[in-house]
Protein backbone atom coordinates (compact mmCIF):
# COMPACT_ATOMS: atom_id res chain seq x y z
CA UNK A 1 0.00 0.00 0.00
CA UNK A 2 2.89 2.21 0.72
CA UNK A 3 2.96 4.41 -2.64
CA UNK A 4 6.04 5.26 -4.40
CA UNK A 5 5.30 8.82 -6.13
CA UNK A 6 7.32 9.83 -8.72
CA UNK A 7 8.03 9.03 -11.83
CA UNK A 8 9.13 5.51 -11.56
CA UNK A 9 7.55 2.67 -13.26
CA UNK A 10 4.30 1.30 -11.79
CA UNK A 11 4.71 -1.96 -10.44
CA UNK A 12 1.15 -2.49 -9.11
CA UNK A 13 -1.94 -1.56 -11.66
CA UNK A 14 -4.22 -3.26 -9.80
CA UNK A 15 -3.30 -1.08 -6.59
CA UNK A 16 -3.17 2.22 -8.37
CA UNK A 17 -6.65 1.94 -10.20
CA UNK A 18 -7.79 0.87 -6.53
CA UNK A 19 -6.61 3.95 -5.44
CA UNK A 20 -8.38 5.59 -7.69
CA UNK A 21 -11.41 4.28 -7.31
CA UNK A 22 -11.51 4.90 -3.75
CA UNK A 23 -10.19 8.41 -3.50
CA UNK A 24 -12.36 9.46 -5.99
CA UNK A 25 -15.74 7.76 -4.67
CA UNK A 26 -14.41 9.56 -1.25
CA UNK A 27 -14.37 13.04 -2.73
CA UNK A 28 -17.62 12.43 -4.87
CA UNK A 29 -19.65 11.21 -1.95
CA UNK A 30 -18.26 13.14 1.30
CA UNK A 31 -17.19 16.61 -0.56
CA UNK A 32 -19.17 17.67 -3.53
CA UNK A 33 -22.03 16.05 -3.53
CA UNK A 34 -23.05 16.71 -0.12
CA UNK A 35 -21.89 20.47 -0.64
CA UNK A 36 -24.65 20.41 -3.45
CA UNK A 37 -27.22 18.83 -1.11
CA UNK A 38 -26.39 21.25 1.55
CA UNK A 39 -26.70 24.79 -0.93
CA UNK A 40 -29.73 23.76 -2.19
CA UNK A 41 -31.55 22.61 0.75
CA UNK A 42 -30.53 26.10 2.37
CA UNK A 43 -31.98 27.72 -0.87
CA UNK A 44 -27.83 29.31 -1.60
CA UNK A 45 -27.65 27.36 -4.71
CA UNK A 46 -30.85 25.42 -6.01
CA UNK A 47 -30.74 22.19 -8.42
CA UNK A 48 -32.02 24.67 -10.65
CA UNK A 49 -29.18 27.11 -10.72
CA UNK A 50 -27.19 23.91 -11.96
CA UNK A 51 -29.11 23.38 -14.46
CA UNK A 52 -29.05 27.34 -16.08
CA UNK A 53 -25.40 27.03 -15.38
CA UNK A 54 -25.32 23.59 -17.64
CA UNK A 55 -27.06 25.25 -20.54
CA UNK A 56 -25.59 28.66 -20.39
CA UNK A 57 -21.65 26.96 -20.26
CA UNK A 58 -21.90 23.67 -22.56
CA UNK A 59 -19.64 20.97 -22.11
CA UNK A 60 -16.33 20.88 -24.15
CA UNK A 61 -16.79 17.66 -26.66
CA UNK A 62 -14.98 14.70 -24.51
CA UNK A 63 -11.78 13.33 -26.41
CA UNK A 64 -12.56 9.70 -27.16
CA UNK A 65 -10.20 7.53 -25.24
CA UNK A 66 -8.43 5.33 -27.13
CA UNK A 67 -8.70 2.01 -25.03
CA UNK A 68 -5.52 0.35 -27.25
CA UNK A 69 -3.31 3.04 -25.40
CA UNK A 70 -0.25 1.89 -23.32
CA UNK A 71 -2.09 0.83 -19.66
CA UNK A 72 0.18 2.75 -17.48
CA UNK A 73 -0.55 6.22 -19.62
CA UNK A 74 -4.09 5.25 -19.05
CA UNK A 75 -3.75 4.81 -15.38
CA UNK A 76 -1.59 8.03 -14.98
CA UNK A 77 -3.96 10.04 -16.82
CA UNK A 78 -6.70 9.14 -14.60
CA UNK A 79 -4.68 9.87 -11.54
CA UNK A 80 -4.14 13.17 -12.90
CA UNK A 81 -8.09 13.27 -13.58
CA UNK A 82 -8.39 12.84 -9.51
CA UNK A 83 -6.24 15.70 -8.53
CA UNK A 84 -7.98 17.93 -10.87
CA UNK A 85 -11.06 17.35 -9.51
CA UNK A 86 -9.69 17.04 -5.44
CA UNK A 87 -8.36 20.48 -6.10
CA UNK A 88 -11.50 22.08 -7.94
CA UNK A 89 -13.12 21.26 -5.10
CA UNK A 90 -11.24 22.98 -2.75
CA UNK A 91 -11.50 25.75 -4.94
CA UNK A 92 -15.19 26.07 -4.72
CA UNK A 93 -15.03 24.91 -0.95
CA UNK A 94 -15.46 28.53 0.19
CA UNK A 95 -17.48 29.31 3.20
CA UNK A 96 -19.29 32.88 3.10
CA UNK A 97 -18.86 34.85 6.46
CA UNK A 98 -22.54 35.72 7.08
CA UNK A 99 -23.83 32.50 6.26
CA UNK A 100 -21.20 29.64 7.19
CA UNK A 101 -21.69 26.06 6.62
CA UNK A 102 -19.85 24.67 9.65
CA UNK A 103 -18.02 21.55 8.84
CA UNK A 104 -20.05 19.51 11.45
CA UNK A 105 -23.06 20.12 9.52
CA UNK A 106 -21.25 18.66 6.71
CA UNK A 107 -20.66 15.67 8.46
CA UNK A 108 -24.23 14.65 9.64
CA UNK A 109 -25.70 15.64 6.07
CA UNK A 110 -22.87 13.09 4.71
CA UNK A 111 -23.63 10.40 7.09
CA UNK A 112 -20.31 10.28 8.75
CA UNK A 113 -23.09 9.82 12.12
CA UNK A 114 -25.42 7.75 10.33
CA UNK A 115 -25.07 5.31 7.48
CA UNK A 116 -28.84 6.19 6.47
CA UNK A 117 -27.32 9.64 4.58
CA UNK A 118 -24.32 8.17 3.39
CA UNK A 119 -24.39 8.67 -0.61
CA UNK A 120 -24.43 5.27 -2.25
CA UNK A 121 -20.63 4.13 -4.55
CA UNK A 122 -21.05 2.40 -7.60
CA UNK A 123 -19.88 -1.82 -7.45
CA UNK A 124 -16.53 -1.97 -8.56
CA UNK A 125 -14.86 -4.68 -9.70
CA UNK A 126 -14.05 -6.42 -12.98
CA UNK A 127 -11.16 -7.15 -15.56
CA UNK A 128 -8.31 -4.57 -15.09
CA UNK A 129 -9.50 -3.03 -18.70
CA UNK A 130 -12.91 -2.35 -17.85
CA UNK A 131 -12.40 -0.63 -14.53
CA UNK A 132 -10.04 1.69 -16.31
CA UNK A 133 -12.87 2.21 -19.10
CA UNK A 134 -15.24 2.77 -16.33
CA UNK A 135 -13.48 5.40 -14.43
CA UNK A 136 -12.46 7.30 -17.51
CA UNK A 137 -16.64 7.61 -18.09
CA UNK A 138 -16.77 8.36 -14.04
CA UNK A 139 -14.47 11.10 -13.82
CA UNK A 140 -15.31 12.74 -17.10
CA UNK A 141 -19.11 13.00 -15.49
CA UNK A 142 -18.35 14.19 -12.35
CA UNK A 143 -15.94 16.91 -13.64
CA UNK A 144 -18.47 17.66 -15.54
CA UNK A 145 -20.75 18.22 -12.16
CA UNK A 146 -18.20 20.22 -10.41
CA UNK A 147 -17.21 22.07 -13.31
CA UNK A 148 -21.23 23.47 -13.62
CA UNK A 149 -21.29 23.83 -9.42
CA UNK A 150 -18.42 26.21 -10.04
CA UNK A 151 -19.84 28.51 -13.18
CA UNK A 152 -23.10 28.56 -11.18
CA UNK A 153 -21.42 29.39 -8.17
CA UNK A 154 -20.05 32.41 -9.61
CA UNK A 155 -22.90 33.03 -12.11
CA UNK A 156 -24.82 33.61 -8.92
CA UNK A 157 -22.33 35.42 -6.79
CA UNK A 158 -22.73 32.88 -4.18
CA UNK A 159 -18.49 33.04 -4.79
CA UNK A 160 -16.38 35.10 -6.52
CA UNK A 161 -13.06 34.53 -8.64
CA UNK A 162 -11.35 36.77 -5.89
CA UNK A 163 -12.21 34.17 -2.96
CA UNK A 164 -11.25 31.21 -5.35
CA UNK A 165 -7.64 33.23 -6.08
CA UNK A 166 -7.01 33.55 -2.52
CA UNK A 167 -8.43 30.01 -2.22
CA UNK A 168 -5.83 29.08 -4.63
CA UNK A 169 -3.24 30.82 -3.02
CA UNK A 170 -4.15 28.98 0.18
CA UNK A 171 -4.20 25.48 -1.17
CA UNK A 172 -0.49 26.14 -2.67
CA UNK A 173 0.85 27.21 0.69
CA UNK A 174 0.21 24.05 2.17
CA UNK A 175 1.57 20.98 2.25
CA UNK A 176 3.25 18.22 3.40
CA UNK A 177 6.77 20.05 3.06
CA UNK A 178 5.69 22.02 6.31
CA UNK A 179 5.40 19.12 8.06
CA UNK A 180 8.79 17.91 7.16
CA UNK A 181 10.35 21.10 8.60
CA UNK A 182 8.48 21.03 11.46
CA UNK A 183 9.60 17.85 12.30
CA UNK A 184 13.26 18.29 11.32
CA UNK A 185 13.19 21.33 13.66
CA UNK A 186 11.88 19.20 16.18
CA UNK A 187 14.63 16.85 15.96
CA UNK A 188 17.60 19.25 16.20
CA UNK A 189 16.38 21.69 18.37
CA UNK A 190 14.53 19.98 22.06
CA UNK A 191 13.19 23.46 22.84
CA UNK A 192 11.10 23.98 19.54
CA UNK A 193 10.05 19.93 20.04
CA UNK A 194 9.11 20.58 23.63
CA UNK A 195 6.79 23.97 22.99
CA UNK A 196 5.42 21.59 19.65
CA UNK A 197 4.44 19.02 21.86
CA UNK A 198 2.81 21.71 24.23
CA UNK A 199 1.19 24.05 22.61
CA UNK A 200 1.33 22.65 19.01
CA UNK A 201 -0.26 25.31 16.17
CA UNK A 202 1.23 27.76 17.91
CA UNK A 203 4.83 26.41 18.32
CA UNK A 204 4.94 26.40 14.46
CA UNK A 205 4.85 30.40 13.62
CA UNK A 206 8.99 30.67 14.34
CA UNK A 207 8.91 28.50 10.84
CA UNK A 208 6.79 31.44 9.64
CA UNK A 209 4.49 28.82 8.88
CA UNK A 210 0.94 29.73 9.02
CA UNK A 211 -0.59 27.91 12.25
CA UNK A 212 -4.40 27.01 10.49
CA UNK A 213 -7.03 27.16 12.53
CA UNK A 214 -8.62 23.78 12.60
CA UNK A 215 -8.75 22.69 15.91
CA UNK A 216 -5.88 21.71 18.18
CA UNK A 217 -2.89 20.23 16.76
CA UNK A 218 -2.15 17.13 19.19
CA UNK A 219 1.64 15.93 18.33
CA UNK A 220 2.59 12.24 19.26
CA UNK A 221 6.35 11.74 19.36
CA UNK A 222 7.50 8.15 18.96
CA UNK A 223 10.13 7.05 21.31
CA UNK A 224 12.15 3.55 21.96
CA UNK A 225 8.91 2.16 23.43
CA UNK A 226 6.17 3.45 21.80
CA UNK A 227 5.36 3.96 17.88
CA UNK A 228 2.36 6.16 17.27
CA UNK A 229 0.06 5.64 14.28
CA UNK A 230 -3.14 8.53 13.56
CA UNK A 231 -6.62 7.55 11.85
CA UNK A 232 -9.74 9.66 12.09
CA UNK A 233 -12.11 6.56 12.01
CA UNK A 234 -15.52 8.98 12.04
CA UNK A 235 -14.60 10.72 8.99
CA UNK A 236 -10.84 11.78 8.07
CA UNK A 237 -9.94 14.24 10.11
CA UNK A 238 -6.15 15.12 9.85
CA UNK A 239 -4.33 18.46 10.14
CA UNK A 240 -4.56 19.18 6.60
CA UNK A 241 -4.91 22.77 6.77
CA UNK A 242 -1.04 22.75 8.21
CA UNK A 243 -0.13 19.59 6.37
CA UNK A 244 -1.50 19.41 3.35
CA UNK A 245 -3.47 15.79 2.09
CA UNK A 246 -2.90 12.56 4.12
CA UNK A 247 -2.02 9.90 2.03
CA UNK A 248 -5.43 8.77 -0.11
CA UNK A 249 -5.93 5.34 2.28
CA UNK A 250 -6.42 7.34 5.27
CA UNK A 251 -10.02 8.68 3.49
CA UNK A 252 -10.48 4.44 2.77
CA UNK A 253 -12.72 2.64 4.78
CA UNK A 254 -10.62 -0.76 5.37
CA UNK A 255 -7.64 1.10 6.98
CA UNK A 256 -9.63 2.72 9.56
CA UNK A 257 -11.71 -0.67 10.25
CA UNK A 258 -8.34 -2.60 10.14
CA UNK A 259 -5.71 -0.30 12.02
CA UNK A 260 -7.88 0.00 15.24
CA UNK A 261 -9.01 -3.47 15.27
CA UNK A 262 -5.10 -5.16 14.76
CA UNK A 263 -2.69 -1.94 14.67
CA UNK A 264 0.38 -3.93 14.97
CA UNK A 265 -0.96 -6.80 12.15
CA UNK A 266 -2.14 -4.17 9.70
CA UNK A 267 1.89 -1.77 10.21
CA UNK A 268 3.01 -4.97 9.04
CA UNK A 269 0.83 -6.59 6.58
CA UNK A 270 0.07 -3.61 4.84
CA UNK A 271 2.61 -1.41 5.00
CA UNK A 272 5.50 -3.48 5.83
CA UNK A 273 6.28 -1.82 8.94
CA UNK A 274 7.53 -4.31 11.16
CA UNK A 275 8.36 -3.54 14.80
CA UNK A 276 9.72 -4.94 18.00
CA UNK A 277 7.26 -6.83 20.04
CA UNK A 278 9.05 -4.90 22.73
CA UNK A 279 7.11 -1.55 21.26
CA UNK A 280 4.04 -0.85 21.90
CA UNK A 281 1.84 0.66 19.00
CA UNK A 282 -0.80 3.03 19.98
CA UNK A 283 -3.12 4.09 17.84
CA UNK A 284 -4.36 7.98 18.23
CA UNK A 285 -8.16 8.70 16.29
CA UNK A 286 -8.43 11.83 15.88
CA UNK A 287 -11.66 14.46 15.85
CA UNK A 288 -11.81 17.51 14.52
CA UNK A 289 -11.14 19.26 17.73
CA UNK A 290 -7.46 18.03 18.03
CA UNK A 291 -6.04 16.53 14.84
CA UNK A 292 -3.17 14.27 15.42
CA UNK A 293 0.35 14.00 13.90
CA UNK A 294 3.18 11.74 14.25
CA UNK A 295 6.78 13.32 15.18
CA UNK A 296 8.90 10.38 13.90
CA UNK A 297 11.83 9.07 15.43
CA UNK A 298 15.24 10.73 13.93
CA UNK A 299 16.86 7.99 11.54
CA UNK A 300 20.29 7.29 12.44
CA UNK A 301 23.09 8.13 10.85
CA UNK A 302 22.41 12.03 10.26
CA UNK A 303 24.39 13.41 12.83
CA UNK A 304 25.60 17.04 11.68
CA UNK A 305 23.08 17.44 8.86
CA UNK A 306 21.22 20.49 8.41
CA UNK A 307 17.59 21.20 8.97
CA UNK A 308 17.09 21.08 5.32
CA UNK A 309 18.67 18.13 4.74
CA UNK A 310 16.92 15.88 7.83
CA UNK A 311 13.25 17.69 5.96
CA UNK A 312 14.19 15.23 2.81
CA UNK A 313 13.64 12.17 5.06
CA UNK A 314 10.11 13.16 6.12
CA UNK A 315 7.22 11.54 4.19
CA UNK A 316 3.79 11.70 4.60
CA UNK A 317 3.20 8.85 5.72
CA UNK A 318 5.97 8.94 8.69
CA UNK A 319 3.57 11.31 9.78
CA UNK A 320 0.94 9.09 10.12
CA UNK A 321 3.05 6.81 11.43
CA UNK A 322 2.48 3.81 8.94
CA UNK A 323 6.89 3.95 8.19
CA UNK A 324 9.69 5.50 9.83
CA UNK A 325 11.10 8.95 8.15
CA UNK A 326 13.58 7.86 5.17
CA UNK A 327 17.13 6.30 6.76
CA UNK A 328 19.73 8.15 4.70
CA UNK A 329 20.50 5.38 2.87
CA UNK A 330 17.33 4.62 1.40
CA UNK A 331 17.91 8.10 -0.57
CA UNK A 332 15.83 11.11 -0.65
CA UNK A 333 12.26 11.99 -0.53
CA UNK A 334 11.44 13.15 -4.02
CA UNK A 335 7.94 14.65 -3.02
CA UNK B 1 -9.18 30.20 17.73
CA UNK B 2 -9.00 27.40 20.64
CA UNK B 3 -8.78 28.65 23.84
CA UNK B 4 -6.16 27.31 26.67
CA UNK B 5 -6.95 24.43 28.83
CA UNK B 6 -6.22 26.05 31.86
CA UNK B 7 -9.23 28.26 32.66
CA UNK B 8 -11.63 25.60 31.90
CA UNK B 9 -13.31 23.41 34.68
CA UNK B 10 -12.47 19.43 33.87
CA UNK B 11 -14.78 16.86 35.95
CA UNK B 12 -11.96 14.31 35.60
CA UNK B 13 -8.01 14.40 36.27
CA UNK B 14 -5.27 12.57 34.08
CA UNK B 15 -4.97 8.97 35.55
CA UNK B 16 -8.70 8.42 36.38
CA UNK B 17 -10.67 5.23 35.47
CA UNK B 18 -13.56 6.05 33.70
CA UNK B 19 -15.90 3.95 30.96
CA UNK B 20 -17.70 5.25 28.38
CA UNK B 21 -21.58 5.38 28.34
CA UNK B 22 -23.20 3.57 25.63
CA UNK B 23 -25.26 6.64 24.46
CA UNK B 24 -25.33 9.98 25.32
CA UNK B 25 -28.54 11.36 23.67
CA UNK B 26 -27.45 15.30 23.89
CA UNK B 27 -24.03 13.92 23.73
CA UNK B 28 -21.85 15.23 20.82
CA UNK B 29 -21.61 12.74 18.24
CA UNK B 30 -18.33 12.29 17.97
CA UNK B 31 -17.84 8.80 19.56
CA UNK B 32 -16.59 5.78 18.06
CA UNK B 33 -18.90 3.13 18.27
CA UNK B 34 -15.98 1.03 19.65
CA UNK B 35 -15.56 2.12 22.70
CA UNK B 36 -18.81 2.75 23.83
CA UNK B 37 -19.63 0.82 27.46
CA UNK B 38 -15.62 -0.25 27.37
CA UNK B 39 -13.20 1.25 30.40
CA UNK B 40 -10.17 3.55 29.91
CA UNK B 41 -7.58 6.12 31.28
CA UNK B 42 -7.76 9.64 30.95
CA UNK B 43 -4.29 10.31 29.54
CA UNK B 44 -5.23 13.88 29.09
CA UNK B 45 -7.15 17.27 29.10
CA UNK B 46 -7.41 19.25 26.42
CA UNK B 47 -10.05 21.94 27.87
CA UNK B 48 -12.75 23.15 25.81
CA UNK B 49 -12.68 23.98 22.34
CA UNK B 50 -13.42 26.54 20.79
CA UNK B 51 -13.59 25.69 16.72
CA UNK B 52 -15.98 27.91 14.81
CA UNK B 53 -14.95 26.34 11.79
CA UNK B 54 -16.19 22.63 12.56
CA UNK B 55 -19.04 23.57 15.15
CA UNK B 56 -21.02 26.22 16.63
CA UNK B 57 -21.43 26.68 19.93
CA UNK B 58 -19.08 25.11 22.43
CA UNK B 59 -18.63 21.20 23.43
CA UNK B 60 -17.95 20.24 26.77
CA UNK B 61 -14.66 19.47 27.77
CA UNK B 62 -12.39 16.90 26.09
CA UNK B 63 -10.23 14.80 27.49
CA UNK B 64 -8.01 11.75 25.60
CA UNK B 65 -8.54 8.22 27.22
CA UNK B 66 -6.44 4.99 26.66
CA UNK B 67 -7.78 1.83 25.84
CA UNK B 68 -6.29 -1.39 25.56
CA UNK B 69 -6.89 -2.94 22.31
CA UNK B 70 -7.44 -6.15 24.21
CA UNK B 71 -10.52 -4.63 26.40
CA UNK B 72 -12.11 -3.62 23.17
CA UNK B 73 -11.61 -5.94 20.70
CA UNK B 74 -10.43 -9.01 22.71
CA UNK B 75 -7.79 -11.14 21.63
CA UNK B 76 -4.29 -10.72 23.58
CA UNK B 77 -2.54 -7.74 21.75
CA UNK B 78 -0.66 -5.50 24.04
CA UNK B 79 -1.10 -2.25 21.51
CA UNK B 80 -3.22 0.45 22.87
CA UNK B 81 -6.27 3.12 21.31
CA UNK B 82 -5.74 6.68 22.27
CA UNK B 83 -9.61 8.38 21.46
CA UNK B 84 -10.85 12.07 22.35
CA UNK B 85 -14.07 11.86 24.08
CA UNK B 86 -16.30 14.51 25.64
CA UNK B 87 -16.90 14.30 29.17
CA UNK B 88 -20.27 14.24 29.11
CA UNK B 89 -19.54 10.58 27.47
CA UNK B 90 -17.43 9.93 30.47
CA UNK B 91 -18.05 7.73 34.12
CA UNK B 92 -15.88 7.73 36.36
CA UNK B 93 -15.00 4.34 37.72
Amino acid sequence: MADNPGHSHMQDFEGHVHAVEADLEYWRTKRLEPRIFQLHRRGVLTLYDLLHAAADHPAAPAAPHDAEQDIEIRIRALEDGLDEYTRGINLISIDEADNPMVIEDTRKERGDYDDFFRIAKPPHGGRLGDRIARLETDLREYKRLLEVVTHALLDKGVITAEQMERQCAFLEGRGAWNGARIVARAWVDPVFKQNLIARGREAVRELNIPPGRLGKLGVAENTAAIHNVVVCTLCSCYPHDLLGDPPWWYRDDSYKECIVRDPRGTLADRFGLRLPDDVEVRVYDSTSDVRWMVLPDRPSGTEGWSEEQLAQLVTIDSLVGTAPALSPASGQNDC
Amino acid sequence: MNTNTSEVKHCFQVGDRVQVKQTSPAGNPRTPTYVKGKNGVVTALHGTMVNPLDHRGVYPPLCSVLFSVRDVFGGTSRDTLSVDLHEEWLVEL
